[in-house]
């Protein structure tokens, strides 16, 4: 099993130290991706999700941010010990990096074919005329004509934009794409089209995903595996089936019940309340208890850990109330 | 493109006209009576009188003004009360010193403040920023027709490394280029710095990083080529700075450039002298505003693509 | 309802002042500048009960000139045995009154035309900036040159001389930084609510232009007091025999190889008044904007 697994992340522990406080974005997460298997990490804002991905590229803005703890392994080697000079031989080869806004994560003052051949032209030792040439074809997998390499990205609109990105990100075939929100910033009819493209690309080219992603239907259409995090923690994870239909924890199944379900229409749309906690003062135990309906004096004592639902080998769920057997979620399908 | 430098070139004609107007009515206001200058302390009223009719002093001042801007298409600004000498000969010939003063000043400044704005921005909040920072302060708080004076109080009185003034081989340009040259540096250094800081934010540098960038390339390929526009841009807007340095300097080193003939000009009111050299100072400075604009666009494609549809 | 809002925008407002205080407190340098710029205002403003101007700052004493400084002459005498210390503090109000008074007539002018060219482009755009493009074609110093020649030499005319070089800079900085964000979402929307145009300027530009404003305005208080001190010395700005900065560098000059006190102090006084202001327009900028800093 473990020499499967194109990323193990284990005990991950990221801080921003900032003069006023010490927001604690990531407190201690174990995740791993097998090859050709795409994890989807689902969560708020805030809950320190891109934290998570730019830790892996160990490219955390430092200052403020501090990776504490932990370990990244990325086939094997651990990122965080890694010279810089490996470091950016695995950048955009190993592991490659699509971003949120693709307004944003654009040069603006480079052409679209020079940014996409630029990574082809370090990893591959090309020259500039070679590189460029290869990204045309790049620009013709992700569904851009060849001539508008030499255009800039003012040019293009939104969608393109992204698929100028996922372009920069597949130049060089990682074995690792990591997709920050990668359609958060489009339009929703956009947003299938390049969630489909890059679903194919992923078969085509056999690479592993982390999808980070707040949208539940997304992780449904594109994800095997399903890691739930929750201010700084992974509260749940386990195959997407585990996750859809033998959901476990109350998150998990907060934020299900917030989601709009189309094969029953009639049924009431339920808000997580509250919101969550500052993560520079978080409460001493689950995070999530002020706001869970479930919870116990228990729950505010100490932070939960992940432990295996029902003895299974996939399924994690770090909840108090499972210290109790015969405890089940109120709308758990299997559970009743 | 090519349109735009016409359009720009053409729309200089007006400006041109605008500005010289006003110089000339403003110094035909105030410069005296230019017979009564030229015909010197003894003349008699009929001698004057000829010399006015002579010179066209009698024509009403549109005429005047007319007559003044045919004979500058000619390079025909008139000439000194002073030394009788031809304005635009002059003018031209005292060019090339400011010139090349400017010129060396310039050079000295950017050579010196964009690779210190970038090193302290990439060192924020360090000893090594501040240090910077302290520097740039400094260039930026002196006067630099001071900074002149204290330049060759220290270098040429007390060291005597350094001519005093007037223009000899390249070791007196060495105190006037540093003296027009460091208030620009601090001021260029201050720019870049605080136009890399923005850049180095940006998601576009995440972006290179992620993909392999060294650090080196990150800030030379995408942190210099977008910091560089309000660089440019400052250093545009300071140009005018620099002749306004240049004049100083020029006064303090006894630099034969024009600054120091336009002080030299002013001070014995030779009123054609100082009329010629400041119109031809501001057809000067709006080739050089121009020039800037071109190495602007061509720096950023999103201006160019504006120009290019603005034809 | 519109009451309740005013009301918050007041509360807003005053938070947000105090927090750039705050925050301004706890600079080092802002608040040396704040403390340098403070006792200087105080010498300034008390100066005509100190010294009796008449006397002590153009009154000549032969026998006392070229002192070198010393006990009985803090910064020494000049060649007309005038004591400098008197002359360089009574100079500070000149100074002073100059930098400020050209700067704020700058910004007015400067607002008004910068955001006017930037929100409607085209023709209006191409005439303003011309405009500006001759004033700012001539170097300030030559356009202060025909100012002055024209309207005489006064400390009044050397204020509006400088204020047309400041004029330009400001609506150069407000027409870039409304150029920037006129095509963004949020201003086309306002604009497509049928905000009148002035009120989205006011509303939407002006607040997003706002510190590199406060800070040009320190910066450019700075500037003109260097460029009134440049037209003294080359004998066009304030007359003699006041005791401007640039005029007292001006005549120490000629005494650079015998008394380079003279030249040497009064260049000090226009270095750390610039200094002061520079450090606390720094300072400003990185209370009004935090990001910036971080």
């Amino acid at each position: 099993m473990a020499e499967d697994l194109v990323l193990d992340i284990k005990n991950l522990v990221v801080h921003y130290e900032t003069e006023d406080a010490d927001v604690h974005a990531v407190n201690g997460i174990d995740i791993s991706i097998g090859k050709k298997r795409t994890l989807g990490l689902v969560g708020e804002t805030g809950a320190g999700k891109t934290t998570t991905a730019l830790s892996i590229l160990n490219l955390v803005p430092n200052p403020p941010g501090v990776i504490k703890e932990g370990e990244i392994f990325l086939e094997g080697k651990d990122v965080l010990k890694m010279s810089s000079a490996d470091l950016e031989k695995m950048r955009g080869n190993d592991v490659a990096m699509i971003f949120q806004d693709p307004m944003t994560a654009l040069n603006p003052v480079m052409t679209v074919g020079d940014q996409i051949g630029e990574s082809i032209a370090i990893h591959q030792n090309l020259s500039k005329k070679e590189a460029f040439e290869k990204a045309k074809e790049m620009l013709k997998m992700v569904g851009i004509a060849e001539s508008r390499a030499y255009d800039y990205p003012h040019q293009f609109s939104g969608g393109m934009k992204q698929r100028v990105v996922i372009a920069i990100a597949l130049a060089c075939s990682p074995q690792l794409l990591i997709a920050d929100e990668p359609t958060t910033a489009l339009d929703v009819t956009i947003q299938a089209q390049v969630l489909e493209l890059m679903k194919m690309l992923i078969q085509e080219q056999e690479m592993s995903m982390l999808l980070i992603t707040h949208d539940l239907g997304v992780v449904a259409e594109v994800c095997e595996d399903v890691a739930v995090m929750y201010a700084g923690r992974i509260v749940e994870k386990g195959t997407a089936d585990d996750v859809f239909n033998h959901m476990r924890h109350p998150y998990t199944e907060g934020l299900f019940d917030s989601l709009p379900n189309l094969k029953q229409r009639g049924e009431e749309l339920v808000p997580i309340k509250g919101l969550m906690p500052d993560p520079s003062d978080l409460p001493p135990g689950c995070a999530f208890a002020p706001r869970c309906p479930y919870a116990t004096e228990e729950c505010s004592k100490a932070v939960p850990q992940l432990m295996p639902v029902d003895g299974s080998e996939t399924h994690f769920v770090a909840c108090s109330a499972y210290n109790h057997p015969e405890f089940r979620l109120r709308g758990n399908k299997d559970g009743k | 493109m090519i349109r735009y430098i016409l359009k720009r070139l053409i729309m200089l004609i007006p400006v041109i006209l605008v500005t010289s107007f006003l110089i000339f009515w403003a110094m035909s206001l105030t410069g005296g009576d230019p017979a009564l200058m030229l015909a010197g302390d003894n003349a008699k009223p009929e001698q004057i009188e000829e010399i006015r009719e002579e010179l066209g002093l009698n024509d009403p001042f549109i005429v005047r003004y007319g007559n003044y801007m045919k004979g500058m298409l000619t390079g025909d600004m008139g000439q000194s009360y002073v030394t009788k000498r031809d304005v635009f000969k002059t003018f031209m010939e005292r060019l090339p010193n400011t010139l090349m003063l400017g010129g060396a000043a310039v050079f000295i400044a950017v050579v010196v403040s964009i690779p210190l704005g970038i090193y302290t921005a990439i060192h924020q909040n360090t000893w090594k920023d501040t240090a910077g920072m302290i520097f740039a302060l400094f260039g930026n708080s002196m006067p630099n027709f001071w900074l002149g004076l204290m330049l060759i109080i220290i270098f040429s009185l007390k060291l005597g490394l350094f001519p005093t003034g007037g223009k000899g081989g390249l070791d007196s340009l060495v105190l006037p280029a540093v003296t027009v040259g460091f208030g620009l540096a601090a001021l260029i250094t201050r720019t870049t710095r605080s136009s890399m800081l923005d850049v180095l934010r940006q998601d576009y540098m995440t972006t290179a990083r992620a993909k392999g960038c060294s650090e080196k390339q990150v800030i030379t390929v995408h942190g210099l080529k977008n910091a560089l526009i309000p660089i440019i841009t400052a250093i545009g807007l300071q140009m005018s700075l620099v002749i306004t340095g240049s004049v100083l300097a020029e006064t303090v080193f006894s630099w034969p450039g024009i600054g120091r003939l336009v002080y030299d000009s002013i001070s014995k009111r030779d009123t054609p002298m100082v009329t010629g050299s400041i119109i031809m100072c501001s057809i000067l400075m709006c080739i050089i505003n121009l020039v800037v604009d071109l190495i602007y666009a061509f720096f950023d494609p999103r201006i160019k693509a504006q120009y290019s549809k603005k034809g | 309802m519109a009451q309740a809002n005013e009301l918050k925008k007041q509360y807003k407002k005053r938070t947000l002042a105090q927090e750039t205080w705050r925050r301004l407190v706890k600079n080092p340098g802002a608040m040396l500048g704040l403390g340098f710029l403070g006792l200087l205002i105080m010498a300034a403003a008390l100066s005509p009960f100190i010294f009796d101007y008449e006397v002590d700052v153009i009154g000549q004493n032969m026998s006392e000139r070229l002192m070198a400084p010393g006990a009985a002459h803090w910064f020494g005498t000049d060649e007309y045995g005038r004591d400098l210390f008197a002359r360089v503090i009574y100079g500070a109000r000149y100074s002073l009154i100059i930098g400020v008074g050209s700067v704020l007539l700058g910004l007015v002018v400067g607002t008004i035309l910068g955001s006017q060219a930037g929100f409607h482009g085209g023709v209006i755009d191409s005439i303003i900036m011309r405009g500006i493009d001759i004033f700012y074609s001539i170097p300030n110093i030559m356009t202060a040159v025909v100012i002055v020649s024209l309207l005489g030499p006064s400390t009044v005319n050397l204020m509006i001389a400088l204020a047309f070089s400041c004029a330009s800079s400001f609506a150069r900085i407000v027409r870039a930084s409304v150029m920037t964000i006129r095509d963004q979402e949020y201003v086309e929307s306002s604009y497509a609510m049928g905000l009148p145009t002035w009120k989205i300027i006011v509303k939407h530009i002006l607040p997003n232009c706002l510190s590199p404003i406060i800070v040009q305005i320190t910066l450019l208080i700075g500037t003109t007091i260097i460029s009134a001190s440049s037209l003294s010395f080359l004998g066009i700005g304030v007359p003699a025999p006041a005791p401007e900065w640039g005029a007292l560098l001006s005549a120490g000059r000629g005494h650079i190889r015998d008394a380079s006190y003279m030249c040497i102090i009064p260049g000090l006084a226009i270095m750390f008044t610039v200094l002061a202001l520079n450090l606390l327009g720094d300072g400003l900028r990185d209370a009004l904007d935090p990001k910036m800093k971080k």
